[in-house]
């Protein structure tokens, strides 16, 4: 790997003339794509998946099709319809996607063992080494598209990107949507860079465009041809360092994040005042937070609680208490008492809860009285039950009535959780 | 339109055992027959231990979703769509 781990300011760095073995691969209109996989009869047509059907819902993945009219991600459902009255609104499905992840993934693995998931649709390869590089990076992509195909899908495209390093494959993968195949390597980046605009990369957004352009830097070719101190001026912190080895080809990107939190969130369909109303909302998003945390083995001591009131208003509130909790009622006492340590009296639109702070759920410190011990035993007696029976088969009486309150969901970013599901000894492989 | 249903459906089944393919191949719903022409998608999903497999199925034009239960072996029609909005 030709990672620079020197953060010695290097001027007039070349660029990396290594040849390409980074592959990012991302599959076109994810969701979208995947329902008019499943459903023939959506093939062509304007179709969106969205948080909720509901006039005021939020589309997560309009279909290519949708994309060409103007519709976007983040859209609200009635948005998308004054645009195109004929567009079909489906809600998520997320065992459909999670399956065709798991046959990608399955798919991938046969070329290279080095490769990481960066989320539900898009996949980083690093052939270097593998008996696979030798067919040519552009031959192993044709082929892998060729079989997404013919085994996973008919209908599915994906993007793909080769480049020297992660963030120039990322790129190359945007340069041509849907179905594209690009590589930017050192005979062809400053051709490419000449196309793009600063907000085109990867990680620059308006923020970080202002401070370039503070700098006199306006354009792609003008942040590649900048000396290092001109970044560092805009920047002040080590990032201007990653760009210049980034723009250059060289790895700066070879880090894997481990897991920080788990949470859950719910919008409200009718908005909710009192404390008494919203604590079996708040008891169902807990019950899925800490089922989550416990099924990946972990436990926590910081809990944070988030409320979005109807006028738009938001408050929200984290703590650190002093043990470590992993079950369902402790973790509740907590969030209940910073929810209702919130100053507003609105009604509230959107509840969210989540956990930090984690640690291994086996280096859990054991008591004097076995108190600990014991709640060991009822929460794997309460896991197991879950595991044969299903979520939410043994709840707290105060969550009954929330019925379909707070389904399944699926976020691109989080793909943690699908790990344990493949991972973990006790599951089922699909 | 996409229509949410959950009715218990007779489906026929074939198995290959050469190519290893097992398909739905015809649905009986509403007192009616329908050939399957297109398997669109089939996946899996688990409700504590129970697998059910999931078929999604073109037949005479229209969608269907249907459920396969691996413990009590019964099929359940889930979605019914003409592939039009609502």
């Amino acid at each position: 790997m030709d990672t620079l781990i020197n953060p010695e300011p290097i001027e007039g760095l070349p660029f990396n003339r290594k040849p390409s073995t980074i592959m990012h691969i991302d599959l076109n209109s994810c969701f979208a794509t995947i329902e008019q996989q499943a459903n023939p009869l959506l093939r062509g047509r304007p179709v969106a998946v969205a948080a909720y059907t509901t006039p005021s819902g939020c589309i997560v993945v309009p279909s290519i099709e949708a994309k060409k009219l103007g519709i976007k991600v983040g859209f609200r459902v009635k948005d998308a319809r004054l645009i195109c009255p004929d567009i079909v609104i489906i809600p998520p499905d997320p065992w459909k996607y999670r399956n065709v992840h798991l046959q990608l993934r399955e798919l991938i693995s046969r070329y290279t063992n080095d490769f990481v998931p960066k989320s539900i649709d898009e996949f980083v390869l690093n052939f270097e080494g593998y008996p696979s590089y030798r067919l040519g990076l552009t031959n192993v992509a044709t082929e892998i598209k060729q079989k997404i195909k013919q085994q996973i899908g008919e209908w599915l495209t994906v993007s793909v990107g080769i480049g020297p390093n992660r963030f120039l494959a990322k790129q190359a993968s945007n340069l041509q949507k849907p179905d594209g195949l690009e590589e930017i390597n050192y005979k062809n980046f400053k051709k490419v860079y000449q196309k793009l605009t600063l907000m085109d990369l990867h990680g620059i957004k308006k923020a970080n465009t202002s401070r370039l352009n503070s700098v006199g830097v306006h354009t792609v070719l003008d942040f590649y041809h900048a000396p290092l101190s001109t970044i560092k001026s805009a920047f002040h912190s080590i990032n201007a360092y990653y760009w210049h080895l980034r723009l250059r080809g060289w790895e700066i990107d070879d880090v894997e994040f481990k897991r920080h939190s788990f949470g859950a969130m719910y919008s409200i369909p009718k908005p909710l005042f009192t404390p008494e109303e919203l604590s079996p909302i708040l008891h169902k998003l807990v019950e899925k937070t800490v089922s989550r945390m416990r099924n990946s083995g972990y436990s926590a001591r910081g809990i944070h609680v988030a409320l979005l009131y109807k006028n738009r208003a938001f408050w929200h509130h984290g703590k650190t208490i002093s043990e470590f909790l992993f079950t369902q009622p402790d973790i509740y006492k907590v969030a209940y008492k910073i929810m209702t340590s919130s100053p507003y009296s609105y009604p509230v639109a959107n509840l969210a809860v989540s956990v930090f702070d984690l640690q291994k759920l086996n280096s859990t410190q054991l008591d004097l009285f076995n108190t600990v011990l014991k709640k060991v035993n009822l929460a794997e007696a309460i896991d197991h039950l879950k595991e044969k029976w299903g979520d939410y088969i043994i709840t707290p009486a105060m969550m009954l009535g929330t019925g379909d309150a707070v389904p399944d969901r699926i976020g691109f970013g989080n793909i943690k959780d699908l790990e344990n599901f493949i991972f973990s000894d006790d599951k089922i492989s699909l | 339109m996409i229509q949410k249903v959950d009715i218990p459906v007779s489906v026929l089944l074939y198995h290959d055992p050469q190519k290893s393919k097992t398909l739905p191949i015809s649905i009986s719903y509403n007192a009616r027959d329908y050939k399957i022409q297109k398997i669109g998608f089939h996946h899996t999903f688990r409700t504590g231990r129970t697998l059910f497999h999931v078929f999604s199925v073109v037949a005479d034009g229209t969608f269907f979703r249907l459920v396969f239960n691996t413990d009590n072996l019964f099929w359940r029609l889930e979605e019914i769509s003409d592939g039009y909005a609502d």
